[in-house]
């Protein structure tokens, strides 16, 4: 080994030198006990073969690299979404930690967010305490305008009432009575990151609306409200507020950390940035229509709408792909009495032309995916629209309702006749299905980088590649700015998924005297 | 950076410190203070490993992210569960780039999250019955894992499961090592009760195994790497350098480390221990039952390096003393270039950190080798032990914080203006949207090793890359450029 | 009529169950819609309603159908004698798990499928023992029961757990609705036993609500899984449980508490005669040395 000063080698490649690979071979050998080269490989495609599989399938007890987080990650993300808002998670410390580094990882951007640090004492006494210190030190140093509570597993397990203990931490001037402190129980060992999402949504709307509903009117401020769900796209929120403008629609975000995600580098750091308003929040009764942009996730959401807000909550799918799209527009259209914008419709002639232009190369392809339940029900939709066949579509933490919705909507096209759909599933049943399934390609988030070596671990002709869509992402940059809703989103997915299929096919045809042919500059 | 005088840091402290309440304000205080390299006046005023303060912003972990994400989570022939629900293993899963070589899902497991994804049935009838379950499936689908750790999360102690018992169970049932880890985060203040934790699990549960088994062939230069936790690669390159002065690695804790190792390490002649905050008790264990001495050793910088080996090779014979010598002579052509390319780049810049570990005392050998000064730093999770081993490395009138907030971090940048800051995720980009070159130091900013000879040249690589690349030029838009430096004379006033 | 939600609380062993079921018998037998729910992992709050031990706890049919989402109301919701609609949280063996993330559980899930909201007068929650953990303490929080019972006899354990059970109640109702609505004293034959409960319930700001003489017909009842009032109608302990129902229906003192110290229930204990004055000098003495 040793370095040159001109050409400073990292771990790769540095470890290929020869002195490294000798010193770890050699490790290997003296003192790590490993089993012989024969054995690992044995087991190794023991491990890619149906066989293994179906005792794969058989697990009950043990998840294996599952496809979903805990519920306060998603309640953090719906706090930073609303304007000067503070997310404070009740309970163990470390869990704060962990979602900061999990969001700054994915969005390469600042997260801000306390915890009330609970220990060993706090467990047996309550965490009232903490709750009192916390918010007065939270609210001195950080100076939010609301700040947004939920809660880890320690304080859900320890039976932690937030009403309450928000309630007398206000009562004993630990922090102002009118000071906006909206909460939501977050459990993780109930749904996940979604539901998380869902609840702290709730939570906050109901907070500011519940004890203010007799001078609402539905339909009297003549606007649409939009709820985004658990969204780590930036380009979801900014396509939306573009489509409804262009329709001329008054319309609300009720939740959109676009701005606070995105901030620019200009000397400044700023915790807190854009967001919704505590006055739109508020005002949200009085919308003509409340609609739910990932309906699968905001179950809590719909239920407050309606019964409480007694919107209609209509009825909508995601609106990802062309059809989605589509009736998502005609949707708000009909809500508002205002047209699609010839701009949308223009978008729309402009995704078809993608799609006329691209069918070759896309029709047929086999694509496995996995992801949250609404962004896979409206991928395998698009993938639908385009010719495309899914062959296992996963959901981690969908319910039979799901699965069975899915199942109808596969089985009304000729591409979905042979998909199946995996709810409870992870991504080692995933690694499975892969092997035994052979699909052309794998869509999901960065931990799908695994699978991918995997299947080319049995040899290049297994490989599939993965193309990354979903969350999170941190092995590439800046795709979390991109769009994947509304007809803009379907225009990056399928730009991405076709040139994923021109690029395979390059790097399977590059070897010159081999497969001169196909390795074309014209496609 | 204007110079900083005792009296001036001590200002700049009172002034960050004058938002808190004044309860939180009476704790603070104690946990930062003006270094002064006379030991007496300056180990009496520094306050740490105490519990910290809530709704402060912390950046603090927990027990279970210093047992299974720091101590256990690296050995990679092992198979960790996390025990509870689902997020504590996601959220720490592949996240720490301890680097090995392995067949991940055949004979490897670093990078993948096994958990027993708790739901509410679990809590409310306990989780007994899931773990032996579990632990079933483990076997029947990875039969050539050595062993396997059952690290616990917050609800597992609160419901009182016997995870002991499972495990003991299980291990007589397969002949292979469960070892139960008591690691829920809400125990202790930090990651640092997890380190101990999980030490105290490896003696328990795996370091006697050999006891009564000669059969490994020993040689008097036997020596484990304990401490390093091969982040980027930097055990391997420390490794080599050991090898090369003729030593013999047993055992690497617990960086691409293998459970045969933990249990041969017994048999070596010297501990070798880098982090000490992480695994100073297994060491002292060793030191009392097996009569093994151990050393901290440090090999951040060719001073540092050259330090180290030179100690080390002062409990073998000459032999290795040689080689230690030949060692440093063989780098020495190396690391002179990297320092004439180098430093000329860096000389007199400032650097603050704000790390885990054994980093925010030894790597400041490292910046002062490129002719850079460290002027701030400060442990997550020290204890006094940590600051009584920094004192003497910080210049005087530096400042040093304890478990620092991100409220008080952000106003002591915003006062003493370092040209770097060295610290993890959470901070980088606050800092780099302020327009202050940042390397993450936890994770090496996604480079390394920065251990050893080999290493040094990436550091310096990358500190300079970061501290010069153009982009901390163009922050301050050209038609802005004097109004902002008009505004911050007015704001200095 | 508005929904009212009551939790009966007190110390285990002191007759809760009996108490609660019989009392809620006489409610409906007067026509009022009555909804029990068992929140205790023993699940035998319903026992003599539906004359059988509950069989389908909301704990025990998650824990077999995967999660609480995959339940229906009707698989859980028994109806009993006068239509009383009953069901049990139900939980672990005693010594594992959680018990009190149970009730929490199961009362979110009532809640959520709307369990209570068609045409109940009144939802009765029977609470284990003790306060035991936050999870315990789920019937009283925000939106949940407003009047708290607490069951209660002449024994020293029951009045000190009656006063630890009104501190748990003052930490909520300072921040919500909940507010302590009576003693129900259930007679152990204690010596002056009325009289006790009545400065008892003075000193916490309450009312004595009733007193409930002891009588073997509800022994006898209960051997049959039955209430007194479904078993001999007649009984003059009926007509007690009875004048207890229509108490509570028409009660209106509901109060914040004013829990006593360790020290005023002593004083208290010793003036009617329960406690004696303290020797220091035998304090630390063992067998031997006396």
């Amino acid at each position: 080994m040793s370095q040159h000063v001109d050409n400073i080698k990292p771990c790769y490649p540095l470890f290929r030198d020869d002195d490294y690979r000798k010193s770890l071979e050699n490790k290997r050998v003296t003192v790590e006990e490993s089993h012989s080269d024969q054995k690992i490989k044995e087991t190794f495609e023991w491990t890619t073969s149906s066989e293994y599989q179906e005792l794969n399938f058989q697990r009950t007890a043990l998840t294996i690299n599952p496809a979903k987080a805990c519920q306060p990650l998603g309640s953090v993300l719906c706090a930073l979404g609303f304007e000067k808002t503070l997310p404070y998670v009740h309970g163990s410390q470390g869990c704060v930690a962990y979602f900061r580094s999990y969001f700054n990882r994915h969005f390469k951007e600042p997260v801000a967010c306390v915890s009330d640090s609970m220990t060993e004492d706090a467990a047996v006494f309550g965490g009232q305490k903490n709750m009192y210190d916390g918010l007065k030190n939270a609210k001195a140093l950080y100076k939010p305008k609301m700040i947004a509570v939920s809660t880890t597993c320690m304080a859900e397990v320890i039976g932690d009432d937030l009403n309450a203990f928000i309630g007398n931490a206000k009562k004993e001037g630990h922090i102002e009575e009118d000071f906006p402190v909206p909460f939501a129980h977050t459990p993780s060992f109930v749904g996940s990151h979604t539901t998380g999402w869902d609840n702290m949504f709730e939570g906050t709307l109901r907070y500011f609306t519940i004890n203010k509903m007799e001078d609402k009117e539905v339909g009297k401020n003549g606007k649409i409200n939009l709820v985004p769900g658990f969204e780590t796209y930036l380009g979801n929120y900014r396509v939306m507020h573009r489509m409804m403008k262009e329709m001329g629609v008054d319309y609300s975000i009720l939740n959109d950390p676009s701005e606070v995600l995105d901030t620019p580098a200009d000397g400044k750091y700023r915790m807190y940035s854009g967001g919704t308003t505590i006055e739109e929040l508020e005002d949200a009764p009085n919308a003509i229509d409340t609609l739910l942009l990932q309906p699968w996730q905001l179950i809590k959401t719909r239920k407050y709408v309606k019964g409480t807000m007694k919107q209609p909550a209509s009825n909508i799918a995601i609106p990802m792909g062309l059809e989605g799209t589509d009736e998502f527009l005609m949707k708000v259209s009909e809500l508002t009495g205002k047209p699609i914008s010839g701009s949308l419709e223009k978008e729309r002639g402009r995704l078809l032309d993608m799609m006329t232009d691209s069918h070759a190369w896309l029709h047929g392809k086999r694509f496995a995916l996995y992801g949250d339940a609404d962004y896979v029900m409206g991928m395998t939709k698009f993938l639908l629209e385009l010719g495309a066949e899914p062959t296992d579509v996963l959901c981690n933490h969908a319910n039979k309702r799901w699965k069975k919705a899915m199942e109808a909507m596969l089985g009304e096209s000729d591409y979905g006749k042979n998909t199946i759909v995996h709810t409870s599933k992870d991504l080692w049943h995933m690694r499975s299905l892969v092997f035994t399934n052979k699909p052309d390609f794998l869509i999901g988030n960065s931990y799908g980088k695994f699978i991918q070596r995997d299947t080319l671990a049995k040899g290049k002709e297994f490989e599939v590649p993965l193309i990354r869509i979903g969350f999170p992402i941190f092995d590439r940059h800046h795709l979390h700015r991109m769009t994947t809703l509304g007809y803009e989103g379907a225009m990056y997915i399928l730009t991405t998924l076709v040139n994923s299929v021109l690029e395979r096919l390059d790097d399977e045809t590059r070897e010159m005297g081999v497969t001169d042919y196909s390795y074309d500059l014209i496609r | 950076m204007a110079t900083m005088t005792n009296e001036k840091t001590e200002a700049l402290i009172q002034e960050v410190l004058e938002v808190y309440p004044e309860k939180a304000k009476q704790d603070r205080v104690k946990h930062l203070m003006v270094n002064d390299q006379d030991p007496d006046k300056s180990k009496k005023c520094m306050t740490s490993n105490r519990k910290s303060l809530p709704g402060v912003m912390t950046v603090r972990g927990c027990a279970y992210a210093g047992s299974k994400g720091v101590v256990w989570g690296p050995v990679k022939d092992m198979i960790h569960i996390s025990h509870g629900p689902v997020g504590c293993g996601q959220y720490s899963r592949a996240g720490r780039r301890n680097y090995y070589i392995g067949m991940t899902g055949v004979n490897a497991f670093g990078t993948i999250n096994f958990t027993s994804d708790f739901q509410e049935k679990d809590i409310v009838f306990g989780g007994d019955k899931k773990l032996d379950k579990l632990i079933d499936e483990v076997h029947g689908l990875f039969p050539l894992m050595k062993g396997s750790t059952v690290q616990s999360e917050c609800p597992v102690g609160l419901i009182g499961d016997d995870i002991s018992a499972v495990a003991k169970k299980k291990a007589k049932e397969y002949g292979k090592v469960v070892v139960p880890v008591r690691c829920e985060g809400f125990r202790g203040v930090s990651q640092s009760l997890g380190h101990h934790i999980a030490n105290d699990a490896i003696r328990d549960w795996v370091l006697g195994a050999r006891d009564d088994d000669d059969s490994f062939e020993s040689t008097p230069y036997d020596v484990a790497i304990t401490g390093d936790y091969n982040i980027g690669g930097d055990a391997w390159s420390s490794r080599t350098l050991l090898e090369e002065m003729g030593l013999r690695v047993v055992a690497q804790w617990s960086g691409d480390g293998t459970l045969s190792e933990m249990e041969l390490t017994p048999k070596v002649k010297l501990n070798l221990l880098h982090c000490y905050r992480s695994m100073n008790y297994i060491s002292r264990h060793m030191e009392e039952k097996y009569g093994i001495p151990w050393l901290e050793y440090n090999f951040f910088g060719p001073t540092k390096i050259a330090e180290s080996l030179r100690k080390i090779a002062s409990f073998f014979d000459d032999k290795i003393k040689q080689g230690a010598e030949r060692v440093i002579e063989k780098y020495q052509a190396e690391y002179e270039a990297v320092i004439a390319k180098y430093r000329p780049r860096l000389e007199g810049k400032k650097v603050m950190l704000y790390v885990g570990g054994l980093r925010p005392r030894h790597v400041i050998g490292a910046y002062e080798d490129l002719g850079m000064e460290v002027v701030g730093t400060g442990y997550e999770f020290g204890h006094n032990d940590d600051y009584e081993r920094t004192t003497q490395d910080m210049g005087k009138a530096t400042l040093i914080y304890d478990d620092v907030t991100g409220y008080e971090f952000e106003e002591f940048v915003k006062k003493i203006k370092p040209d770097l800051i060295g610290s993890g995720i959470k901070e980088k980009y606050i800092f780099q949207k302020m327009g202050i070159p940042f390397r993450q130091m936890h994770s090496w900013d996604y480079s390394g090793p920065y251990h050893g000879y080999d290493g040094f040249a990436i550091f310096a690589r990358d500190m300079d890359m970061t501290l010069n690349n153009p982009c901390w030029n163009k922050i301050v838009a050209p038609w802005k450029k004097g109004v902002e430096e008009d505004e911050a004379i007015a704001e200095n006033a | 009529m508005a929904l009212r939600q009551c939790a009966i609380y007190g110390k285990g062993g002191i007759g809760k169950s009996t108490t609660t079921q019989n009392l809620v018998a006489a409610m409906a037998e007067a026509g009022q819609k009555i909804m029990i729910v068992g929140c205790d992992p023993k699940a035998d709050s319903t026992r003599l309603i539906l004359h059988a031990k509950a069989q389908n706890t909301i704990m025990e049919m998650a824990a077999d159908a995967g999660s609480v989402e995959d339940l229906e109301l009707e698989d859980v919701l028994k109806t009993g004698y006068a239509d009383i609609q009953c069901v049990e949280s139900g939980g672990p063996e005693p010594g594992v798990g959680c018990a009190g993330r149970g009730v929490i559980t199961a009362i979110n899930f009532l809640e959520e499928e709307g369990a209570y909201d068609e045409g109940i007068d009144f939802v009765f929650y029977d609470v284990l023992g003790d306060v035991v953990c936050g999870g315990f303490a789920m019937p009283i929080r925000e939106n949940k029961a407003q009047e708290i019972y607490i069951v209660v006899s002449g024994e020293m354990m029951a009045m000190y757990a009656a006063n630890n059970i009104a501190k748990g109640i003052v930490k909520y109702a300072n921040s919500g609705s909940v507010r302590l609505a009576g003693l129900i004293c259930n007679s152990r034959n204690t010596d002056r036993e009325d009289d006790l409960i009545i400065a008892l319930a003075e000193k916490l700001g309450t009312q004595m609500i009733h007193f409930i003489p002891r009588d073997n017909v509800v022994q006898r009842a209960e051997i049959r899984r039955m209430t007194v009032i479904e078993y001999d109608p007649k009984a003059s302990q009926a007509d007690e449980y009875r004048v207890l129902a229509k108490k509570i229906v028409e009660n209106k003192k509901f109060v914040i508490p004013t829990p006593i110290t360790m020290d005023e229930l002593e004083d208290l204990l010793m003036e009617f005669g329960i406690l004696d004055e303290e020797d220091e000098s035998i304090i630390g003495k063992t067998a031997e040395a006396c």
